[in-house]
C-alpha cells in the first residue's frame, strides 16, 4: 500500500493559479454552465419528489433518452440553428410524454405500495431504457455537432469562452425563471407547492391528484430530456450517458433539500462550482467530492440546506 | 410441518448431491445462487424485518469481495483468513455507516445508504494502485481441494447454510422480534422500552457482514473483483430478489435468488438483452405479483 507521505499530500493540491484572475473567471463560467445543466436536471428530480415521493431512478435514463432523441433529430452534421431548436424542443417534448404514459400506466398503481416497489419500477425503467437505446441506435457513442452562431469563442468578463457554454448558462437562467414564475405565479404552481407539503389533504379538498401526478412526473421528465437534448453538442451520446448524471442530480437535489426549487438551484450552483475548481484544486480528489458533500449534508444536515426536517 | 421439513430434506440432498451431476459451468452456478441467497436474506434483515430500505446495499457485498481480493493479492495473506477477515471488515463499516442511517427515516436512510456506496465506488474505481481501478483484480485463488469448484461450492453452502441457520434463529429470537415490532410501530417499541436505534445498528452491522461475506465467497467463485460489483445498479439486485421471492417470508429472498440467478444464467445464453428481460418482469411481479413467488403460493393454497 502506498503512503499519503508530506510529499505527495503537496501533489494533491494546486493552488498556483488561485490569483489568476483570467482561470478563476474562466472556471466560474465553465462552473455556471455545468450548473445550468445540473440545475435542469436536478429540478425536475426534485419536483417529482417533492410531489410524489418518489426516487426517481430513471432520471438519468431519461436524460439520455433526451439526447438521443436530439442527436436523431440533428444527426452527426448538420449546423443548422434552426434543425438544433427543433430537436431541443422535440427531446423535452418527447421525454414529457414518456414520462407521462409511464406514470399513467405503472406508477398510478403504486403510490400506495411500499417504497421499494416505487424505488423498483424506476429502476426497471433504466433496465428497459439502457437496452432499448442500444436495440433502437446501437451500441456506438455519437457526437453532435455546435449549431452555427453557437460555435465559435465569445468574450465575457475578460475570458474567451466557448459560445455554446455560455448559451447554456442563458437557457438555464431563462428556465429557471420560467419555472419559478409557473411554481410561484400560477394555480398549477400552487396546486404542485401545496401536493409537496400534503397530498392527502389537497386530495380532501377536492383536488384531481391523478392529474397532477401525471403532469408533474412529466414535466420532471421533460427538464430531464431538454437537459439531454441541450447536452447532445458537447457529451458522447452512448448507452452509458445516464449513469454519472443520475448521480450528480442526486448530489444536486441532496444538497438543496429534496423538493425544494431554491434548494435545487443552489444545489446545482455549488455543485457546478465544486466541480469546475475541484478539478484544478486537486484532480486526483475532484471525483469524489459530490459523493463526501452528499454523505456529510445527509449525516448531519438530511433535508439539506433549503429543504425542512420531517 | 412434516411437508416442510420433507421438503427441506429433499432441498438439502439436491443441494449436496449437486456436483454429482453438474458440469463445472452449473456447479458455478450453483456457487452463484448459494452466494446471492445469503446477499439476498441479509438485505431482507434489514428491510422485510428491520423496515429499512437502503438503496447501497451492495456497498458491503463489493467491500467484502474487495477485502478479499486485497488481503490475498496486496498482502498475500490466505485466502481463508481473508475470507474471515473481509465480513469483520463489513461489520465495521457498517457499523459506521448505520451510526448515522437508523436515526433518519425512510428515504434520507436510503440515500445516506446509496451515497456511502458510490463514495466507496469512486475510491475503489480511482484507486488504482490498490484495487486495479477499471480493470479489477484478477488471480484471486484459493489453494486447495477447497479451491476447485466442486470444494468452492461445499465450502459455500456450509457457511452459507450455517448463516441462514443464524439468521433464522436471530430473527425469531428476542431481537428479533423487538426488530419487527421497531419496524411496525417505532414509537411504541421505544414507549416499552426497546432501544430501536441500537437494534437497527446492530441488524445493519450483522446485515453487512453477511452481505460482506457473500461477496468475498463470490470473489473467490470468480477468481477476480470488478469495481461493477458496488456500482449502484448492484444495489438494485437484492431488492430485485427479495421482492421476486416474498419480502414477507424468511425463505422468499432465498427462492427469490435462485429463481434470479437460474433465470439470468438461461437467458443470457439466448439474448443480449436480458436486463431488458428483467425490467419488464421487474415491473410485470410488483404490479401482479407484489407478495412474491411464497406469498402466491401461500394464497393459491388458501384458496
Amino acid at each position: 500500500m502506498r503512503r499519503i507521505g508530506a510529499k505527495n499530500a503537496m501533489e494533491l493540491f494546486y493552488l498556483d493559479w488561485i490569483t489568476n484572475p483570467t482561470v478563476l473567471a474562466r472556471q466560474f463560467l465553465a462552473g455556471l454552465s455545468n450548473g445550468a445543466l445540473l440545475f435542469l436536471v436536478g429540478a425536475g428530480l426534485s419536483l417529482i419528489f417533492g410531489v410524489s415521493r418518489i426516487i426517481n431512478f430513471a432520471h438519468g435514463a431519461i436524460y439520455m433518452l433526451g439526447a438521443y432523441f436530439g442527436w436523431t433529430v440533428v444527426g452527426a452534421a448538420s449546423k443548422s440553428p434552426l434543425t438544433f431548436a427543433a430537436a431541443v424542443v422535440f427531446s423535452a417534448a418527447a421525454t414529457f410524454v414518456a414520462g407521462a404514459v409511464f406514470e399513467m400506466l405503472v406508477l398510478r398503481r403504486i403510490y400506495r405500495s411500499d417504497a421499494a416497489f416505487q424505488l423498483l419500477v424506476t429502476f426497471a425503467l433504466v433496465l428497459v431504457l439502457g437496452d432499448a437505446v442500444r436495440l433502437i441506435w446501437g451500441r456506438e457513442e455519437n457526437s453532435g455537432s455546435l449549431p452555427a452562431g453557437l460555435d465559435g469563442p465569445l468574450r465575457i468578463l475578460g475570458v474567451v469562452m466557448p459560445s455554446y457554454r455560455v448559451f447554456l448558462i442563458v437557457v438555464g437562467a431563462l428556465v429557471c425563471l420560467a419555472l419559478w414564475a409557473l411554481l410561484y405565479r400560477t394555480r398549477l404552481g400552487v396546486l404542485i407547492r401545496a401536493a409537496t407539503v400534503d397530498r392527502e389533504m389537497l386530495k380532501a379538498l377536492g383536488v384531481r391528484t391523478d392529474r397532477l401526478f401525471t403532469l408533474v412526473f412529466g414535466l420532471g421528465c421533460g427538464l430531464a430530456g431538454l437537459a439531454g437534448g441541450l447536452s447532445v453538442p458537447i457529451v458522447a451520446v452512448g448507452p452509458g450517458l445516464h449513469s454519472q448524471v443520475l448521480i450528480e442530480a442526486f448530489a444536486v437535489v441532496v444538497i438543496g433539500g429534496m423538493g425544494s426549487f431554491p434548494g435545487t438551484l443552489v444545489g446545482a450552483f455549488l455543485l457546478g462550482q465544486a466541480n469546475a475548481f475541484g478539478v484544478l484544486a486537486a484532480p486526483s480528489l475532484a471525483v469524489v467530492l459530490p459523493f463526501l458533500v452528499m454523505t456529510l449534508v445527509l449525516m448531519f444536515r438530511p433535508w439539506g440546506l433549503f429543504g425542512k426536517p420531517e | 410441518m412434516n411437508a416442510r421439513l420433507l421438503l427441506a430434506g429433499a432441498v438439502a440432498v439436491a443441494l449436496l448431491a449437486t456436483p454429482l451431476f453438474a458440469g463445472p459451468f452449473w456447479v458455478f452456478v450453483a456457487i452463484e445462487v448459494v452466494v446471492f441467497a445469503l446477499y439476498a436474506a441479509s438485505f431482507n434483515l434489514l428491510f422485510g424485518f428491520g423496515g429499512m430500505l437502503p438503496f447501497g446495499h451492495a456497498a458491503f457485498f463489493g467491500l467484502g469481495a474487495y477485502s478479499l481480493a486485497v488481503l490475498v493479492k496486496k498482502a498475500a495473506w490466505h485466502a481463508l483468513l481473508a475470507l474471515a477477515v473481509a465480513p469483520v471488515v463489513c461489520a465495521l463499516a457498517a457499523a459506521l455507516v448505520a451510526f448515522f442511517c437508523v436515526r433518519l427515516t425512510g428515504i434520507y436512510l436510503g440515500m445516506l445508504s446509496f451515497s456511502f456506496q458510490m463514495l466507496l465506488y469512486t475510491v475503489v474505481y480511482k484507486w488504482y494502485s490498490l484495487t486495479g481501478g477499471d480493470d479489477g483484480l484478477s488471480g484471486v485463488r484459493l489453494e486447495g481441494a477447497l479451491g476447485t469448484a466442486n470444494g468452492l461450492y461445499y465450502l459455500s453452502l456450509v457457511l452459507v447454510a450455517a448463516m441462514l441457520g443464524f439468521l433464522w434463529l436471530l430473527v425469531g429470537s428476542p431481537f428479533g422480534k423487538a426488530l419487527q415490532a421497531a419496524k411496525s410501530n417505532p414509537q411504541k417499541s421505544a414507549a416499552i422500552g426497546v432501544h430501536v436505534a441500537l437494534h437497527r445498528a446492530i441488524a445493519f452491522a450483522i446485515a453487512g457482514a453477511l452481505a460482506g461475506l457473500a461477496g468475498a465467497l463470490f470473489a473467490l467463485a470468480n477468481q477476480s473483483v470488478f469495481p461493477g460489483w458496488l456500482n449502484w445498479t448492484a444495489s438494485a439486485v437484492p431488492i430485485v430478489m427479495t421482492v421476486l421471492g416474498g419480502m414477507h417470508s424468511f425463505v422468499g429472498p432465498v427462492i427469490g435468488a435462485a429463481v434470479y440467478v437460474v433465470l439470468q444464467t438461461v437467458l443470457t445464453g439466448y439474448t443480449e438483452y436480458w436486463a431488458l428481460i428483467l425490467g419488464v418482469l421487474v415491473i410485470a411481479i410488483v404490479m401482479l405479483m407484489p407478495e412474491g413467488i411464497v406469498g402466491w403460493f401461500a394464497r393459491g393454497r388458501r384458496g
